[in-house]
């Protein structure tokens, strides 16, 4: 069975749910649930568009990484969906297009047909932000999210005049031979991947999103999205990208500066999704950085890691802030005395995040600090080995401090804050929280399925 | 009997669930669990221990490997039998705690993770349980008095094990790929200097040793009472075992300074070392909370060991072991006391209590004896430690490091002799007439156990510097001790050869016995002192109704505090504002960045792009 179902039975379902209105959560549901399950039983083969050969054509790349990624963002978009959907009934079609968008975008081996799925996720992700109801901030994020999708795509046009193909495989094979010229057009590419991937300073849309989510808006944007923009600048920046000399020294300082600056606002927050969403800042920061030199194969971890625990935490503080009606620290302090078992399971996913041991977090951590010291690891950035682990060590001290004030402030101080989560959400949560657990505790399996992304020639992108 | 330390961490980790299931049921058996928990690892690593029936297999945790080194369990004896003791008083002191069976199941955990430190072969895993104890021991600090604790705690820990990870890795680059434990000291050049300057500055940390010391008085003065005890007792102790790596281990570093004949790296220690003996002493003169005095002379014993570590001799490296026994057993035992204290009193300020010794003179004795083990007076164990640590100095020729030791160490007269003063001895309070009582037995036992051990230590070292000589053997250093009988008869080592140094506890302590039975005789039969009344108290004729303010504790080293009052905040300060620094960056680049104008976003990328197009940048 071929993988573009994935594609083509989302999108096909969300015309039927439009002619069907009131099966359309239903359907939603179930071809989410398609979309995790199908993953596992699709053929393990490219698929070629239209009869054309890559690179004529418009191909799917199915690889290991593709299927990694697929699983990861199908699974977090089906538990998304299925604790929020009864809330949100209206959205389903829109969702429904969201999932065909976000599958093309991590299948797909076209740079243009990319373009095209950037702004079909986009657009769903513009109207899921509506529900919001901040029609100003969500109008930024359609602006700043134009914007870097028209600079991606003048980019490529520039890209495709000089090379004369759109094919991702046949493209880095161009660029291997003219560095220096393609440069440029990187560039371009990649402000405009940066805007949707919240790197600085092309980022000021997240604040405005993140800050004021809901149940569905936070756990989609700051989970799923980010998670499967991550994984595809990824693919583009190990795959297909060259980066070396000035774009090298502009994407080391943007990213270096995104994980500080990102870590650094948080810390100067008080307000609980505020802290979040800056802190999420830096978690893509770091991810960027790992695709960047060349530590691919841990940064898709990381990304899925990251996308796990920020699911539990954006699900839970919007829970609470919809309840106790504001997201300030000192408002929500003492919410987990009552709530135990959601607290347990929104601490796991901060400790996570944070690097400890026993945790998910730990193992991608430690192994991707592993891969700067490796004794045949060379870096691409200006700044050799060793900087970019100081930078992230750093950001990590400061993201405890202000992550340990956090907990500290829920689980100790006394309240009498009584949030009702559904049976359904805690149970997704302290499942995900388990499994943050399980894949801590068996690093070895976790390491050998990493080793597997990794093809003898070091490149895991196009085996 | 052989058994694999992997058990032991297993076990710990099963007994912390238990302690956690029971302990959701019955809020006091859970925390008996701790003890029953804690005395069974305690009992089965000291047993196997000195057996030889430890091994490093792993069946069961395959990711990682031990080794049963002396040093390693050299620090598990020690650490575990401080956890063990602590746990006697879990029972009591459960019912305080917001998550009691939470409580019981981290205490051990944070054990578990400690023995894994103590025994890891593989450095990353090293770091992995050093992580492990970090966070474990994180959600125990706010049970107590103060919430903020814990992010101090978190900050400062969090920076000494990244340094210690940096370091690691830098090991690992050096040693193509290996993570053993061996590689500490297979680097070279630039390397090893890099490494040596993280390792030690993750054992500063650790050991609260200047100028990461901020976390140390905060967590132990706000900590749940136990829990401080287990601090400074033990979990301290980890930086001292990573200073053993880093700073005995890797040996001298750097260039040679000639007119000292000593490395540049050993000098920086031992300067650090004494510096954190000096700020401990003076900071712990001037507090009026017994813990937080406790606190900083836990501090300034950091110090101490820092300090005979750096000498790199056989007396100084023993000196330094010597007192991470001692001081383990001496802190544990003070804190255990205050503990008791405080659970009947309420308080641990010292102006607020007075004449505790009426109703609790056991915790009295506990309490002296650990603080004259503290103060390096004989017959105790610290006693012994500082003097080879004084005498290793002495012998390097380091004038202001003997300064600053024997500062250190009169200083200790100062401070630790008022909370027994102020709590213990004086008029009972009235408040506490009634609800004062001697702490049960089994708050007793462990610390009367302490104390018989802090007497031992100080008058039999055999068995210590029998082990201490091992540890030599094993680390494959040129140091050993030479007893003769119960003396200590002196030292050989490659560097300076055998050298005289004459210590006979066993006399000193018999002569000490003498005159305390001197002074006893006298004590009977001169005439006894007179009772008055508390409120018996009158100054410039007129009676005295706030007698808080006149009590002898407040302000009693005023002359002495005003000389440098000006300047204690400067490190605490320093910390501050970098934390008001990272904020400020923070909220900087907020203004500039998160604006609610979509048209910054893209002037942003415009100005950046313009930049450089400007003049073929690309």
């Amino acid at each position: 069975m071929s993988a573009i179902l994935l594609i083509a039975v989302p999108l096909l379902a969300a015309f039927i749910s439009i002619l069907v209105k009131k099966v359309s959560p239903y359907l939603l549901l179930l071809v989410s649930l398609f979309a995790l399950v199908y993953p596992f039983f699709m053929d393990m083969s490219d698929v070629i568009i239209g009869g054309f050969d890559s690179p004529i054509g418009i191909n799917l790349v199915v690889n290991k990484f593709a299927l990694t990624s697929l699983i990861a963002v199908n699974g977090l978009f089906f538990l998304v969906v299925a604790v929020n959907i009864a809330q949100y009934k209206k959205l389903s079609s829109i969702l429904l297009v969201a999932l065909a968008g976000l599958n093309g975008l991590l299948l797909t081996g076209d740079l243009f047909n990319l373009f095209v799925f950037i702004e079909i996720s986009g657009i769903a992700a513009y109207l899921i932000t509506t529900t919001n109801k901040k029609p100003l901030q969500t109008f930024n994020y359609l602006v700043a999210g134009t914007v870097g999708s028209s600079l991606y795509l003048l980019g490529l046009i520039i890209l495709y005049n000089m090379s004369g193909t759109l094919n991702m495989a046949d493209m880095a094979t161009f660029v291997e031979g003219n560095g220096m010229y393609t440069l440029f057009p990187f560039l371009l590419m990649f402000i405009g991947l940066g805007v949707e991937a919240k790197l600085l300073p092309f980022n000021s849309w997240v604040k405005g999103i993140l800050g004021h989510s809901n149940n569905l808006s936070g756990a989609m944007i700051a989970s799923v999205y980010a998670t499967a923009i991550a994984l595809v600048f990824g693919k583009l920046l190990a795959g297909v990208f060259q980066i070396e000399g000035t774009l090298a020294l502009i994407i080391a300082l943007v990213l270096g500066i995104t994980i500080l600056a990102g870590e650094a606002m948080a810390y100067a927050s008080t307000k609980a999704r505020e802290i979040l969403l800056y802190s999420s800042i830096a978690q893509a920061g770091i991810v960027i950085l790992l695709f960047t030199v060349g530590l691919g194969a841990w940064a898709t971890f990381f990304a899925i890691a990251n996308g796990v625990s920020k699911f539990i935490l954006f699900g839970v503080v919007n829970r609470l802030t919809e309840e106790v009606g504001s997201d300030e620290m000192d408002q929500l302090k003492g919410s987990f005395v009552n709530n135990k078992l959601i607290g347990v399971s929104f601490t796991v996913a901060a400790l996570s995040i944070l690097g400890l041991p026993l945790f998910f977090g730990f193992v991608v951590k430690m192994n991707s600090l592993i891969g700067f010291f490796e004794p045949d690891f060379v870096s691409n950035l200006p700044g050799g080995n060793f900087i970019f682990p100081i930078i992230i060590l750093v950001a990590s001290v400061i993201e405890g401090v202000y992550f340990v004030k956090l907990l500290t402030k829920l689980w100790y101080k006394d309240s009498d804050v009584k949030v009702n989560f559904t049976p359904l959400f805690k149970y997704v949560v302290v499942v995900l929280a388990v499994a943050l657990i399980v894949f801590g505790l068996f690093q070895g399996e976790v390491e050998e399925l990493v080793a597997s992304l990794i093809n003898p020639g070091g490149v895991f992108i196009w085996n | 009997m052989e058994l694999s330390i992997e058990i032991f961490i297993l076990a710990t980790l099963a007994f912390g669930l238990m302690a956690y299931v029971i302990g959701r049921l019955h809020k006091q058996l859970g925390s008996i669990m701790t003890i029953l928990g804690s005395l069974t690892i305690f009992g089965g690593i000291a047993y196997l221990g000195f057996t030889g029936g430890l091994t490093g297999e792993t069946a069961y945790l395959t990711f990682t490997q031990f080794e049963i080194s002396e040093f390693g369990l050299f620090f598990a004896i020690i650490v575990s039998f401080v956890f063990a003791m602590v746990s006697f008083f879990n029972p009591f002191f459960i019912k305080q705690y917001k998550y009691p069976a939470l409580y019981s199941m981290l205490f051990m955990f944070s054990l578990a993770g400690a023995i894994g430190v103590f025994f890891s072969s593989n450095l990353l895993y090293l770091f992995f349980f050093f992580e492990f104890v970090v966070w474990t021991s994180l959600f125990l600090i706010p049970m107590g008095r103060s919430k903020k604790a814990a992010s101090w705690y978190y900050g400062f820990s969090a920076a000494g094990s990244f340094m210690l990870l940096f370091a690691i890795l830098m090991i690992y680059n050096a040693n193509n790929g290996s993570f053993h434990i061996s590689g500490i000291g297979s680097v070279t050049g630039t390397t090893q200097i890099i490494v040596f300057i993280f390792m030690s500055g993750a054992a500063f940390t650790k050991l609260g040793a200047f100028p990461l010391h901020i976390w140390l008085p905060k967590v132990l003065t706000n900590a749940p009472d136990p829990v401080s005890a287990v601090f400074s007792g033990g979990l301290e102790k980890l930086g001292a075992f990573v200073a053993l790596l880093a700073i005995v281990n890797m040996g001298g570093i750097g260039f040679i300074i000639p007119s000292i004949d000593m490395y540049f790296g050993q000098m920086i220690i031992a300067t650090l070392g004494a510096l954190t003996i000096v700020f401990g002493t003076l900071m712990a003169i001037r507090q009026d909370d017994a813990k937080k005095l406790l606190a900083y002379s836990s501090m300034s014993n950091g110090g101490y060991i820092l300090v005979g570590f750096s000498m790199l001799t056989s007396q100084g490296v023993a000196g330094g072991l010597y007192h991470i026994v001692a001081h383990a057993i001496a802190s544990t035992a003070a804190f255990l006391a205050i503990a008791a204290v405080a659970r009947v009193a309420g308080t641990t300020k010292m102006k607020e209590l007075g004449g505790i010794i009426h109703k609790m003179p056991v915790t009295y004795m506990v309490y002296l004896i650990a603080i004259i083990s503290m103060a390096g007076i004989p017959p105790m164990g610290g006693f012994i430690s500082k003097w080879m640590i004084f005498q290793a100095v002495i012998d390097k020729g380091m004038i202001f490091i003997a300064i600053a030791t024997v500062f250190g160490s009169i200083g200790s007269f100062l401070y630790v002799f008022r909370p027994l003063a102020a709590l213990f001895l004086g008029q009972e309070l009235p408040q506490f007439k009634k609800t004062v009582k001697e702490a049960p037995f089994f708050m007793l036992l462990p610390m009367i156990i302490l104390s018989l051990l802090s007497v031992y230590t100080g008058v039999l070292p055999g068995v210590i510097i029998d082990f201490i000589n091992k540890i030599f053997v094993d680390m494959q250093l040129n140091y050993n001790i030479v007893m003769n009988g119960f003396a200590i008869e002196g030292y050989t080592s490659g560097i300076e050869g055998v050298g005289p140094s004459l210590l006979n506890p066993l006399l000193i302590a018999c002569v000490f016995g003498v005159g305390v039975f001197v002074a006893f005789l006298i004590f009977i039969v001169l005439k006894k002192s007179k009772k008055i009344d508390l409120m018996d108290t009158y100054t410039a004729g007129n009676f005295v109704y706030t007698e808080e303010h006149l009590h002898y504790s407040v302000d009693f080293y005023a002359p002495l505090e005003r000389l440098y009052e000006k300047y204690i905040h400067i490190m605490k300060n320093f910390y501050k504002s970098l934390a008001n620094k990272v904020r400020e960056f923070g909220a900087f680049m907020k203004y500039f960045f998160f604006t609610n104008k979509p048209e910054i976003t893209v002037f942003w990328i415009v100005a950046l792009m313009v930049f450089l197009l400007w003049g073929d940048v690309l």
